[in-house]
């Protein structure tokens, strides 16, 4: 027995370049079981219905008019071409959650900001998951979709405005990026110009001096005068630039002023909080709690001002008035003073209750005599 | 006191006069009363003292405005200098040594005391000084007031909304005053003063009186003429809330139109009348069971029909059809038809779109301190000052009509 085991033969396999999938060429279709060995640009593809893996060639034949049941024994899903798709993963299983992970992330949407709480936040992340990981296992799959149909339903509009947000963001990301990539090339392109600038000045101031010399001038002089010349040359470059960068950061300020100039990392704004409706009586609540008031009440006085046309014609009310002597009646019951300086905070329940009933009383008292 | 427009307060007696002044001297006073005559003055001297105690808490500052009945100063607390308050003084008159104190400053008082809410002028405290001068300590409200605001068409504007969320307060401070049984009965633009965040503070509560008893007689000449409802003008003695919320109405659609709604000139009651048919439509049986019986009813010689609803759109489109809605209930003529203050809050009208403006966004600049100190110095029941131009120079009607 060897020590080295002996390789399988390995079969040919290469990667898909555009997908990543590694193709071999044992890849038989399931279908019609043509082989990559006859036919090199065989493709696979996948419904995510049920993953059954098929060829082109097939779906083209079976599914051209309309759809139809998947061929695979035992399977017989009704799948729609257009569905059809090249997997991206080489373990279907693989595939088929990445595909669940996108359909849940896509509703549950709801960002950090969102949230009061960073534990909120990660129990909302822990709720999905479990949703996430029960679609994805089959388990309790009824409820599971109910309860996300449901939570679609309630939060339509705030996964839109996300969803919205989201595609916002990549975009302004990608113009940042286009943006910083232009001027690198900008800074780059400079660079190499004023290189090439000085290169040539150098070979200039060269041929200079040459020249001189050949004229007969004193070789000491000259090589003076040149490097002095170089010198000269190169401060003014230096203060060039300089100019140049105090131009750039002045460009730049303007820019971020005109709002061209983005900041990485800033938190999106934050959506105002929805305003509780209007209410009209601003918060006063004026409860009788001692005494229901009666429409009419059997008291002389009372009854006549209610037939007195000349009372009633102009506006006035008798139940303004009964209403208001029942709460002048009442008021203070209920409001133990002593109590309350000894006691205060526990307010004694059996007083509250004793009041409470003897207020009744009277106010039935009232109403009957 | 012939001048008062009210006076249908009993007077009392001379003992309750100098109530005004805090209980706690009254309560010292009983102790030493049995004691000897001689600690009479020392007593006095306590309440003096109290009094200087709260006299002593404001340093007073320039003077915002001065009219016949009182002088309005800028003051602040001595112990905080950022505390702003205004101090109302009354001027004694020379009717004081006969009646005592006057009625619209009991009525303020004793009001004011008790409400607290924040759409109505705070009464901080009362204080006199020497010769019996009142004192009121109030809010300090330095944005001026409504009317100012309306009447300056040439640089302000302001929304529907705007309209709301003053209407809003105003309503709220109404039904809250109705709620504890009384009535203002002096609702107009220029007593909605604006406070520095931008509310509205209901105040002037000179003609303010508690809700009545049966059989119990009103005055009928209360409110001022142009913001009166129509069963004050028939003289009608017994009436409620429903004569704020005509008020109310009135400057409502006063906010909207940006002029008075009904501006009777000369302004009788007569034309008042006049106006009112005119606008609304004249009162009838028909339409108001019983306003014959009224004592100054005058059966009418021609009738004008009620307008009806799509004549009043056309007029204040501007806050919708449920803002209009609201305005007619609010400006019917049986008062008893009328919507309650309670009613009108809960009308569908501060619940639909737009919303009040929030106080931050609401317009301000009704004519600063200045503005309110003019207010804060009228009479209840006056037409506003150098409003009309020629109102100051001619001379007051007498209207042989209210002495009866």
């Amino acid at each position: 027995m060897s020590r080295i085991a002996a390789p399988k033969a390995a079969p040919v396999s290469k990667r898909d370049p555009r997908t990543g999938v590694v193709q071999s060429q044992d890849d038989v279709c399931p279908v019609c079981k043509s082989a990559r060995y006859m036919n090199p640009s065989l493709r696979f593809l996948v419904n995510p219905e049920c993953y059954h893996k098929m060829c082109e060639s097939c779906v083209d034949r079976i599914f051209s008019h309309g759809p139809a049941a998947c061929p695979i024994k035992g399977c017989g899903r009704t799948l729609r071409k257009h569905r059809f798709r090249e997997q991206t993963f080489e373990d279907i299983k693989v595939e088929r959650e990445v595909d669940i992970r996108k359909k849940v992330g896509a509703t549950f949407n709801r960002r950090e900001e969102d949230f009061e709480t960073l534990l909120a936040f990660n129990d909302y992340l822990n709720d999905v998951e479990d949703i996430t990981f029960n679609l994805i296992n089959g388990i309790d799959l009824e409820e599971t979709n109910k309860k996300f149909e449901a939570y679609t339903r309630a939060h339509g509009k705030e996964i839109e405005e996300n969803a919205q947000m989201a595609v916002q963001e990549r975009q302004s990301f990608s113009a940042a990026q286009k943006l910083e990539r232009q001027q690198a090339r900008e800074r780059r392109e400079a660079a190499r110009r004023e290189e090439e600038e000085e290169k040539r000045e150098v070979e200039e101031n060269r041929r200079d001096v040459l020249n001189r010399l050949a004229s007969g001038a004193d070789a000491e002089t000259v090589a003076k005068e040149g490097q002095r010349v170089q010198l000269k040359k190169r401060m003014d470059r230096q203060a060039a630039t300089e100019r140049q960068r105090q131009l750039q950061a002045a460009e730049d300020t303007q820019s971020e002023r005109n709002g061209r100039f983005i900041i990485k990392g800033l938190r999106t704004k934050q959506k105002p909080e929805p305003e509780a409706p209007v209410d009209p009586f601003g918060g006063l609540r004026l409860v009788d709690s001692y005494f229901t008031l009666q429409d009419d009440y059997i008291w002389e006085g009372i009854q006549e001002a209610s037939k007195d046309i000349k009372q009633t014609a102009g506006g006035y009310d008798v139940r303004d008035y009964a209403h208001r002597s029942l709460v002048a009646a009442f008021s203070g019951l209920g409001v133990f003073v002593a109590d309350e300086m000894t006691q205060r905070g526990q307010l004694a329940q059996n007083d509250c209750a004793v009041s409470e009933s003897v207020g009744f009383k009277d106010a039935e008292m009232i109403s009957a005599s | 006191m012939a001048t008062s427009p009210a006076l249908d307060v009993p007077p009392e007696p001379p003992s309750k006069r100098r109530k005004t002044s805090q209980d706690p001297p009254s309560r010292n006073e009983s102790p030493d009363i049995g004691t000897v005559p001689s600690s009479l003055p020392a007593v006095a001297d306590l309440a003096e003292q109290l009094d200087d105690l709260e006299r002593k808490k404001y340093v007073k500052g320039q003077k915002l405005g001065s009219g016949q009945y009182a002088d309005v100063f800028s003051a602040h607390l001595v112990s905080d200098p950022s505390k702003l308050v205004a101090i109302k003084k009354i001027k004694v008159g020379p009717e004081v040594k006969e009646f005592g104190i006057s009625y619209d400053s009991l009525r303020e008082i004793r009001f004011l005391q008790e409400l607290d809410h924040p759409n109505i002028i705070k009464l901080h405290a009362v204080f006199s000084t020497k010769n019996q001068n009142l004192n009121l300590v109030l809010e300090h409200l330095p944005q001026g007031d409504l009317l100012k605001l309306i009447q300056d068409t040439a640089s302000i504007t302001y929304t529907a909304a705007d309209i709301k969320a003053w209407m809003l307060m105003l309503m709220r401070a109404t039904h809250f005053c109705h709620a504890h049984g009384i009535l203002h009965r002096d609702i107009k633009p220029n007593n909605l003063l604006l406070a520095a965040d931008g509310s509205v503070k209901l105040a002037d509560f000179g003609l303010a009186r508690a809700m009545a008893d049966p059989f119990q007689h009103m005055t009928y000449n209360t409110i001022t003429i142009w913001y009166r409802p129509p069963e004050l003008f028939f003289q009608a003695q017994h009436y409620g809330g429903a004569v704020d919320v005509w008020s109310c109405g009135c400057v409502f659609a006063e906010l909207i139109s940006r002029e008075v709604l009904f501006r009777a000139w000369p302004e009788t009651e007569i034309n008042m009348v006049k106006l009112i048919c005119e606008k609304v439509g004249t009162p009838m049986e028909e339409n108001w069971p019983g306003v014959s019986k009224l004592r100054g009813y005058v059966t009418p010689t021609d009738i004008v029909p009620l307008k009806p609803k799509e004549q009043w759109f056309a007029a204040f489109r501007a806050v919708g059809e449920v803002g209009v809605d609201l305005l007619i209930k609010m400006l019917t003529l049986d008062p008893r038809e009328r919507l309650t203050a309670e009613g009108v809050l809960r009308h569908e009208y501060w619940t639909s779109d737009p919303r009040p403006s929030k106080l931050r966004d609401l317009p301000r600049k009704g004519g600063g301190e200045k503005a309110m100190g003019q207010d804060l110095t009228q009479r209840g029941g006056e037409l506003p000052r150098g409003d009309t131009g020629r109102a100051d120079r001619v001379a007051r009607k007498i209207d042989f009509g209210a002495g009866r």
